[in-house]
């Protein structure tokens, strides 16, 4: 008979949590016992969007054209679109195996809204405005959800202070997930069953300074010490469920798109560059101020950047931007020397950062899209970088919009369970070997182009 | 690695044209000027931009902001 699998995806799922033992998760354990498992390094950036459709493809972010949740629109100051699935135009291992006519079911790998026609069935992914739009395809599969599960939770309200509110709010959404994810693995019709789990993601951003000791503001003591713990084995019940429902001829892969940290804090990135004379205002910030509404000299600001779990910095350059004032055979020296600058950073102790700063000419083999001049990884990832300024100082104990306790890492996890082959083998891949090694487990075309390794 | 940028060559009757018609307004050289329309006229043809309306849009960037993804 046909092998099929199941694909569990965790979003931002951590190697330590899951791998070293100390929770009790024995769903997860067997999978791995039986299975291959490790590390699995993400992609620059490491960040849900573009990591999922990293995996999906094959491809990486600079093919992809797809740098994070949103991009310049053009070289204009302040135009942007917000990233969706209308912008991906590799082709995805469900599309492969569509040409074979083999069917794929699809729950919320971002970014999935607005729903595109799939071989098989899509429900849209957490940048869905509303369960108001339509949000699946087909369209009727909507109803059929919604008639025996209500409305279907596409995330939570986050970076409120009510912390309680939100971990209900994450179970109760994880709930209705599997409820719906168990509902579809019924139908017979699939060959690929890929879902993401994005509750992972939220727990870890409201709890993690609960948890970890290391982080600069744990409290021992306090009463949201074992969310994280708990809501991992939480997960692991849930999965248990799925699996019994599974035969001999499924394999099953848990994966996530990458892993997560203590955050140290956030970096006030355009604080920095006013300072260093590189952006000029014509009013100085108020308090928490976007840079987007910044009133900036174009006609004497060199650089500026946008926040997020990395900074992306732009350079302001004549013949490209409106008011460019860096010209364009000075790029390359002016690029380097501020990212010379920005790697020479320290943190708030005078201490040193490990800051990582990308150029994606030379990072990506391909590059297309709307790419920033510089990808900056503050301190390795610890300091987010923050897009708002004005605070009197650049480092923020918090995250500027509001609290956060976790950034992003680099390694995510894999756990993949084949039952026609033994296990209980740890070895580290990378996201780009998920696409090809589906596409050879299910026996799929073989697919030009792709840079990943079969884990096998 | 690729050059970042490269000349083109327009008429020079085209270039003051565009130099008169840009005085004054936020384009500060021909060439920025010509990027924007060419790329603008390039973008016509792609369809992933306009997917939200200016509300959602809105609403999306505020629930990133909250996330943490963005800003």
């Amino acid at each position: 008979m046909e092998k099929r699998l199941l694909v569990i995806g965790l979003d931002c799922a951590a190697p330590a949590l899951v791998f070293d033992g100390a929770l009790e998760l024995p769903n997860l354990k067997k999978l791995m016992d039986g299975g291959i498992y490790g590390r699995l390094r993400s992609c620059d950036p490491p960040i849900t969007i573009p990591a999922w459709m990293v995996m999906a493809t094959g491809r990486d972010p600079g093919q992809l054209g797809l740098y994070g949740f949103r991009h310049r629109r053009g070289y204009e100051y302040n135009k942007m679109w917000i990233a969706n699935s209308t912008a991906i135009k590799e082709k995805t291992v469900w599309d492969y195996l569509g040409e074979q006519g083999r069917e794929s079911i699809l729950v919320s790998v971002p970014p999935s809204y607005p729903p595109k026609p799939v071989p098989g069935k899509l429900i849209s992914c957490f940048i869905t405005p509303s369960s108001e739009q339509a949000y699946t395809y087909p369209a009727e599969l909507r109803l059929k959800i919604e008639e025996k599960f209500g409305p279907f939770k596409f995330d939570v309200t986050f970076r409120t202070e009510d912390r309680s509110q939100v971990l209900s709010e994450i179970y109760e959404m994880t709930e209705n997930h599997f409820q719906v994810v168990e509902y579809l693995l019924e139908d017979p019709s699939w060959t690929l069953f890929w879902f993401v789990e994005i509750g992972v993601d939220r727990v870890h951003h409201a709890f993690w300074k609960f948890m970890d000791r290391e982080h600069h503001l744990y409290e021992p003591g306090n009463p949201y010490e074992r969310v994280i713990p708990d809501y991992y084995r939480f997960l692991d019940e849930k999965i248990g469920r799925l699996l019994q429902k599974m035969n001999e001829r499924t394999a099953v892969l848990v994966v996530s798109d990458h892993g997560a940290k203590r955050m140290k804090g956030a970096f006030c990135v355009n604080d920095w560059l006013i300072q260093q004379g590189d952006l000029v205002v014509t009013e100085p910030p108020q308090r928490g101020q976007s840079v987007d509404n910044l009133k900036i000299d174009w006609s004497r600001t060199r650089a500026w950047g946008w926040g997020g779990y990395y900074a992306r910095i732009f350079l302001n350059v004549e013949g490209r931007e409106p008011q460019g004032v860096i010209k364009p055979e000075e790029y390359e020296a002016a690029r380097d020397e501020l990212a010379e600058r920005l790697r020479a950073i320290r943190g708030p102790r005078g201490e040193e950062w490990k800051t990582v700063v990308i150029k994606p000419q030379e990072h990506y083999p391909e590059l297309n899209g709307e790419y920033p001049d510089l990808m900056v990884y503050f301190d390795d990832l610890y300091w987010r970088s923050a897009g708002t300024l004005g605070y009197g100082t650049m480092y923020l104990a918090e995250n500027d919009t509001g609290p956060d306790d976790a950034v992003h890492d680099y390694d995510g996890i894999y756990i993949l369970y084949d039952p026609g082959k033994s296990g209980g083998r740890k070895q580290e891949a990378n996201i780009l070997d998920i696409a090809p090694t589906i596409l050879r487990l299910l026996e799929g075309p073989s697919v030009p182009g792709l840079k990943g390794r079969i884990i096998e | 690695m690729e050059k970042e940028f490269t000349p083109v060559s327009i008429p020079t009757s085209l270039y003051k044209k565009i130099e008169e018609k840009i005085k004054g307004t936020e384009f500060s050289s021909v060439s920025s000027y010509v990027t924007k329309v060419l790329r603008e006229n390039l973008a016509k043809n792609e369809d992933n931009k306009e997917v939200f309306s200016p509300e959602e849009e809105e609403k999306i960037k505020e629930r990133l902001k909250a996330l943490g993804y963005i800003d």
